[in-house]
C-alpha cells in the first residue's frame, strides 16, 4: 500500500503556516519602517515648523509602533499557548 | 541498580547537550544584534539567557514528539537515548568546532534515529514521522525564512530609502531589541523542550514515570532551562561571527528583517505544530535579508557550507549514535559500557574545547 504526501503530512496547515509566516514576516518589518519613515519625517517637519503634517506623521508612527507592539504580543500568546 | 546509574547518565548528557545547545545557538539568536551593533556582545547574550531560561519555563507543551513520533516507542532505552544524545552533542561540538551553525534538534533527532536502528534494526524508525516532522519542514522552513526576510528587507529600503540613515539605522537597533528578544523566547521554548522531553521518556523508559501519567517534573524543567540559558550566556563566538559577519553583512534594518522573518516562521510554524529546527530558519532569513539587497551581497560559500553542514546532520549524528549504541553493547547490557562511553566523551570534549582554544582566542564579533 502507497502512502501519499497528503497522508504524511497535512497540506492545509502547509499552506496556512506559509501564508502566516509570510505577513507577519513581511508585514511586521513593513509597518515598522513605516514607523521610522513617519518619525523621520515628524522630526524633518517639526524642524520646518509645519505642525499639522507634523502631527499627522506622528499619529502614524504611534499606530505603526502599536501595531507592532500588538505583533510582539501576539508572537508571545502563540508560543505560551503552545 | 545499573539502572539508575545509567538513568543518572543519561540525565547528565542530556543537560550537556541542552547546555551544547543553548552554546551553539545563541548565534542564531545575538549574531544579528551583535553585528549590526543594536546590543554590546555581553547585554545581548545576557538578555539571551535570561530570555532562553523564561521561553523554556513558561511553555510545557513537551516536545517529546522528538522520539514518539519519529521512532518506535518500544526501542527507546537509556542506553538508546545515551547513546542518541552522545551523537547530538558530538555533531554539535564538530560544527561547533568549524563555526557552522548546523540544527541542534536534527543532531538529536538524528542520534536517537541511529541508535534506536542499531539497537531495534530499520523497523524502529517511523518513516512517515521522519518525512513530516523533519525532512519536509526541514525544506519548507529556512526557504520560507529567506523569501520573507527577503521580500521584507526590499520593501523596507523602498519606505526608508530617502530619510536620513542615521536616523533609520537607529530606529531599526532598536527594534532589533524587540526582535531578538522575541527570537530568544521562541529559541527556549522549542529547544529546550526537547531536552526536557528526552529526560522524561528515560525516567519512563526506566519505569520512574508511569507512560499513563506522563508530566515533567519540576526538577526536569529547572534543570533544562539553567542548562540551556548557561550555554547560551558561555556563547558560541564562532558561530556568532559566520552567522554575524560571514554570510552577509548587514546593517540593521538587514537584521531586523531577519530576525522579524526567523521569528515570524517559528512561530506560524509552531502554531499549526511543524517542529523545526530554529538554526535553519533564522540562517534563511540571515541569507534573504542579504539576496533582498542585492544577490552578491551573500557569500554563497559559505551558504554552501552551512546548507551542506545541515545535509550532513541526521546522516551524520545517526552514525554517531548507532557506533555509540554499538560501543556501549560491547560492554555488555549493565552500565559500563554508558560509564566507560560517557567518561571517553567528556574528555573528547576537554580535548577539542582545548584545541579551539589553542588555535586562538574568542573572535569578537567586529
Amino acid at each position: 500500500m502507497r502512502t501519499t504526501l497528503a497522508e504524511i503530512i497535512d497540506p492545509t496547515a502547509v499552506w496556512q503556516t506559509i501564508v502566516a509566516a509570510l505577513v507577519a514576516g513581511i508585514g511586521v518589518t513593513m509597518v515598522f519602517s513605516i514607523g521610522i519613515f513617519a518619525i523621520a519625517r515628524f522630526v524633518e517637519l517639526g524642524r520646518e515648523e509645519r505642525p499639522v503634517g507634523a502631527f499627522g506623521f506622528a499619529a502614524l508612527a504611534m499606530v505603526a509602533l502599536i501595531a507592532c507592539l500588538a505583533a510582539i504580543v501576539v508572537g508571545i500568546i502563540v508560543m505560551t499557548s503552545k | 541498580m545499573h539502572n539508575d546509574v545509567v538513568l543518572v547518565i543519561v540525565v547528565g548528557t542530556a543537560l550537556a547537550f541542552d547546555f551544547t545547545n543553548g552554546f551553539h545557538d545563541t548565534a542564531n539568536v545575538v549574531a544579528t544584534s551583535i553585528s549590526t551593533r543594536a546590543m554590546s556582545p555581553r547585554l545581548a547574550i545576557g538578555v539571551a539567557s535570561v530570555l532562553n531560561f523564561v521561553g523554556a519555563v513558561i511553555s510545557l507543551a513537551v516536545a517529546a514528539t522528538v522520539a514518539q513520533d519519529i521512532v518506535s516507542s518500544d526501542a527507546i532505552t537509556p542506553t538508546v537515548v545515551f547513546a542518541g544524545l552522545i551523537g547530538a552533542i558530538s555533531w554539535n561540538l564538530i560544527t561547533w568546532y568549524f563555526g557552522l551553525p548546523s540544527s541542534s534538534s536534527h543532531a538529536l533527532i538524528g542520534g536517537v534515529v541511529g541508535a534506536a536502528w542499531a539497537a531495534a534494526g530499520a523497523s524502529a524508525i517511523l518513516g512517515n514521522g521522519l518525512l513530516g516532522k523533519v525532512l519536509i519542514p526541514a525544506l519548507i522552513a529556512p526557504t520560507l525564512a529567506f523569501i520573507a526576510g527577503g521580500s521584507a528587507i526590499a520593501i523596507c529600503y523602498r519606505i526608508v530609502a530617502a530619510q536620513r540613515p542615521g536616523l533609520v539605522a537607529r530606529g531599526f537597533r532598536l527594534g532589533q531589541v524587540a526582535s531578538g528578544g522575541l527570537l530568544a523566547l521562541a529559541h527556549g521554548t522549542n529547544d529546550a523542550q526537547k531536552t526536557m522531553g528526552v529526560i522524561t521518556l528515560a525516567l519512563v523508559a526506566n519505569g520512574d514515570i508511569s507512560p499513563n501519567h506522563f508530566h515533567v517534573p519540576t526538577w526536569v524543567v529547572i534543570s533544562a532551562a539553567s542548562a540551556i540559558a548557561l550555554g547560551t550566556y558561555v556563547g558560541g563566538w564562532r558561530i556568532i561571527r559566520t552567522m554575524g559577519t560571514r554570510i552577509i553583512r548587514m546593517d540593521a534594518a538587514q537584521g531586523f528583517s531577519a530576525q522579524g522573518a526567523g521569528a515570524a516562521v517559528i512561530l506560524a510554524s509552531s502554531h499549526f505544530g511543524f517542529p523545526l529546527s530554529t538554526t535553519h530558519v533564522i540562517s534563511g532569513g540571515v541569507m534573504g535579508a542579504g539576496a533582498g539587497k542585492r544577490l552578491s551581497a551573500v557569500r554563497w560559500g559559505v551558504a554552501g557550507d552551512i546548507v551542506t553542514a545541515w545535509l550532513m546532520t541526521l546522516p551524520a549524528a545517526a552514525a554517531i549514535g548507532a557506533l555509540t549504541y554499538g560501543i556501549t553493547r560491547v560492554f555488555g547490557t549493565g552500565s559500563a559500557g554508558p560509564v566507560v562511553v560517557a567518561v571517553v566523551a567528556l574528555a573528547l570534549a576537554a580535548l577539542t574545547f582545548v584545541r579551539r582554544a589553542q588555535q586562538g582566542a574568542p573572535v569578537p564579533a567586529r
